[in-house]
């Protein structure tokens, strides 16, 4: 009865740890971009390129700061094609304005002052939108992690580097899935 | 578009051993620093008065206008000096399309007018219109292949255009003037590259000396004669990396 007891006691336990370190659900939406729907051709390489206005909430209390990645699991490579990575973004705020600088010696915009970029699958620390194959829709997750304390991390880590840094300090996670399609183009002259 | 940190970083060991136009790709491209300045905000076309000077060889005026506004962002002329443009490189490249590089001109044909395509189908202008931040933002998609599927009619890869174009730039700006670029040194003074010397003095080897630089064409040179360049346009190893 005792032995039984304990055994009880220990899953119960360890229940209440599990669900003390999974991260919290963050909602994650966007002006521009809709769950499920095709991307606006202004945040893809068909377009001006430019980053995506994103915008989150739920984040726990214990938030210091949040990292964005964006990657795409649809493209014929063992690993998701990574489109960007950001992070240190400061745990005020409530998501990520339209247009992040390219130019690495421009200021970020105030309300995400402090933000770094990382290394993308295009070797750039800079976002780079949908530019995929044709023949089939690809969906792009913007994937934004809540974490518990300042990090010192460096500028242009990749998403495996980032991932591996904040292991153990995620307390909120959340996503939106969108898609995009090139269609087989007619040859040019 | 690349940081000038970096590009002398790579072209240091380029022009190192550059007494030719044999100037071998090197390794990666630097990140994408636009220009922080309020001239981002305008179109960055102001380079058409320093297009080639000498009738064009091979380019159509067209072209070498497109040309021109795509290495001033290749190696720009900034607070630094003067970039691939003033250095010539656009009259290196179309001399070497009319000769040694011939083999390339229908590539530079078609990867132009690839990259106008693009840029009014992507961007909604021609490229000599977009602003600075807009031309490097479409330099990078024509650089990193993501152009490639747009529609625009690249030749297989838009990377490898890029690539072409890249090599070549570097080629017209630290290369020997004799190819006809690097006009007034501009690229030897860019990364402080000594010269070309036949002799080295025990003066010019003490530590901590830094050998005055010459400037002069290595063809200049009784020992270097320009019998030794390749200039049979039929020889597709002059310098071309395709």
């Amino acid at each position: 009865m005792f032995r039984a007891l304990s055994t009880a006691g220990l899953v119960s336990l360890f229940a209440a740890m599990a669900i003390a370190q999974a991260p919290q659900a963050l909602t994650v939406t966007s002006p521009t971009l809709k769950a499920g729907v095709t991307i606006p051709r202004d945040y893809t390489a068909d377009g001006k390129n430019v980053s995506p206005p994103l915008q989150w909430s739920g984040a726990p209390a214990p938030t210091k700061e949040f990292a964005v990645i964006c990657d795409d699991p649809d493209v014929p490579m063992p690993q998701p094609f990574v489109h960007w990575v950001i992070y240190k973004i400061p745990g005020t705020a409530k998501g990520l304005p339209e247009n992040i600088p390219i130019d690495p010696a421009a200021a970020m915009p105030a309300d995400v002052a402090g933000a770094v970029q990382g290394t993308s699958g295009f070797r750039r620390p800079i976002y780079r939108g949908p530019a995929p194959p044709p023949g089939k829709p690809h969906h792009y997750h913007f994937t934004v992690y809540a974490i518990d304390a300042v990090l010192d991390l460096k500028p242009g880590l990749t998403k495996a580097e980032l991932l591996e840094a904040i292991k153990g300090h995620v307390v909120g996670e959340g996503e939106l899935v969108a898609i995009y399609e090139r269609k087989p183009s007619a040859e040019q002259p | 578009m690349i940081s000038r940190r970096a590009l002398l970083k790579a072209a240091g060991a380029v022009a190192a051993g550059a007494a030719g136009a044999e100037v071998t790709r090197a390794e990666g491209i630097a990140d994408t620093p636009a220009p922080a300045s309020a001239a981002a905000d305008r179109p960055a076309h102001d380079h058409d008065q320093a297009s080639p000077r000498e009738p064009l060889e091979a380019l159509t005026a067209e072209e070498a206008a497109l040309l021109t506004a795509i290495v001033a962002r290749l190696i720009p002329a900034d607070l630094n000096g003067p970039g691939a443009v003033e250095a010539g490189a656009v009259a290196y490249i179309d001399r070497a399309l009319a000769g040694s590089l011939a083999s390339s001109r229908e590539a530079y044909r078609r990867g132009l007018a690839a990259v106008e395509r693009y840029a009014r189908s992507s961007r909604g202008g021609s490229f000599r219109e977009l602003t600075p931040v807009d031309q490097d933002s479409l330099l990078i998609d024509v650089e990193t292949g993501a152009a490639t599927g747009s529609g625009a009619g690249f030749d297989g890869s838009s990377a490898a255009f890029f690539a072409l174009v890249r090599a070549h730039t570097w080629q017209g700006t630290f290369g020997d003037p004799h190819y006809g670029g690097n006009r007034e040194y501009i690229g030897w003074n860019l990364v402080g590259y000594p010269g070309v010397r036949t002799a080295v003095t025990a003066d010019d080897q003490r530590l901590g000396v830094v050998p005055a630089p010459l400037r002069r064409s290595a063809y200049d040179t009784d020992m270097f004669t320009k019998a030794t360049a390749r200039l049979d346009p039929r020889d597709p190893h002059h310098g071309d990396p395709a």
